[in-house]
């Protein structure tokens, strides 16, 4: 009787379970795993607020002919700089856990441990049937499943929920920063830069190759800032690629296991992986 | 009167840029009319300009953390719960890994099997 009991216990489970709607986030893990990828060339991009006060600071001294007492204050864009980070590592942060809770390896336990050690175990007059003992461990891991992926699912579900709006903030602010400000600085410095350059090249005191020599510097050092600023663009089309796959993430999150959902978010995959392969080759 | 934002300080910052090179580009353009008195004060002025905007760009950067504070804030409480979910999750293997080594142990014991009994505390105390 209780083997008949055991047998249908595991059966209504079963079914159950059919019914319940398994848990399958693989395109979630997918997507925020790329985000995380692709956030990342943050950590290659070559101009930063400090590096261009640097910069301007010594071309100033340049232009004065100056190199004695060349001290330059730049605290205010190391502080620039800082907060540019701390938008970076919130995000990084952020998909590193979504990553990790949708993943499915962490709700797929392995009963078999379990399952060897009642079976293959001395417990004197006490005889454990192997099939009991494998549909024992079944059950555990159904019903572990059952309860754990239900609760990750919700838990994901209100995460990625109250999560969007901080996520689409920093992401914007975070681009501000660079595709806005710091590329803004570079700007600048182009200017300056031709501003210097200018008047050196139509000095007619000075030889023809020195003015010829003047010029090619001119452009060389503004073909290197027009470089920055292109790794400075490409890194925007991540963060602009990241703020959509995720916003579609929130739009959908009552139908995680929807297939444009899953079409969309591989896309937005693919584009982090393009962006992120430009971004790294300049 | 409220502070400016960092958009706001942003987009002065441009606006100050399109008129420095303005500036600019009159001297560039006009530099044969020009007396070197007034080439020397337009390049100084041009240069000053040039400054206050790649301050003001910076200004706009620091000034971003007042509008992201809250949101970093948010991010960091739901980075921490998704790491305890994560932590909870984990530990449902752990406890089955657990539960298998007593069980390897009171094998070992009612076998009187010291090998197996060192091998099984070992491995549940790692």
């Amino acid at each position: 009787m209780p083997q008949y009991r055991v047998k249908y216990v595991f059966l209504a489970l079963c079914c159950a379970l059919l019914f319940s709607n398994c848990v399958n986030l693989q395109h979630v893990t997918a997507f925020s795993t790329s985000a995380i990828e692709s956030v990342a060339t943050f950590e290659t991009l070559s101009p930063s607020f400090y590096k261009t006060c640097l910069s301007d600071c010594q071309n100033k001294h340049i232009t004065t002919l100056n190199i004695h007492q060349t001290d330059c204050d730049c605290t205010q864009n190391q502080e620039a700089d800082r907060i540019t980070e701390l938008m970076y590592h919130g995000l990084q942060g952020y998909f590193n856990a979504l990553t990790n809770i949708s993943d499915n390896q962490l709700t797929n336990y392995q009963t078999e441990g379990l399952t060897n050690a009642i079976t293959s175990g001395n417990f004197g007059s006490i005889q454990v049937n192997e099939a009991e003992a494998k549909s024992y461990s079944n059950i555990i891991t159904l019903i572990g499943r059952a309860f754990t992926d239900r609760y990750r699912r919700n838990k994901i579900k209100t995460y990625i929920s109250n999560a969007n709006q901080p996520v689409q903030d920093l992401l914007h602010f975070l681009d501000l920063n660079l595709a806005g400000n710091l590329k803004g600085k570079l700007e600048v410095q182009k200017s300056s830069i031709k501003n210097y350059y200018f008047d050196l090249v139509r000095d007619t005191e000075l030889s023809t190759y020195e003015r010829t020599k003047f010029a090619e510097d001119y452009f060389l050092r503004i073909q290197e800032i027009e470089r920055q600023q292109r790794e400075l663009e490409e890194y925007s089309k991540i963060l602009n690629s990241i703020a959509e796959g995720h916003s579609k993430l929130y739009a959908e999150v009552e139908q995680l296991h929807n297939d444009d959902l899953k079409v969309a978010l591989a896309k937005y995959g693919s584009q982090l992986k393009m962006h992120s392969t430009a971004l790294i080759k300049r | 009167m409220r502070n400016l934002n960092a958009e706001e300080v942003k987009q002065l910052a441009d606006n100050f840029l399109q008129m420095a090179n303005a500036l600019g580009d009159y001297r560039y353009n006009n530099i044969d009319s020009l007396t070197e008195e007034e080439d020397l004060t337009i390049k100084s002025m041009h240069n000053q300009q040039l400054t206050y905007t790649t301050e003001l760009y910076t200004k706009s950067a620091v000034l971003v953390l007042e509008d992201v504070q809250d949101s970093l804030n948010k991010i960091d409480t739901i980075t921490k719960e998704s790491q305890e979910l994560y932590k909870k999750l984990t530990n449902v293997q752990t406890i089955l890994d657990r539960a298998s080594s007593i069980i390897n142990l009171a094998s070992a014991i009612l076998a009187l099997d010291l090998k197996g009994v060192t091998r099984n505390i070992q491995e549940l105390v790692s």
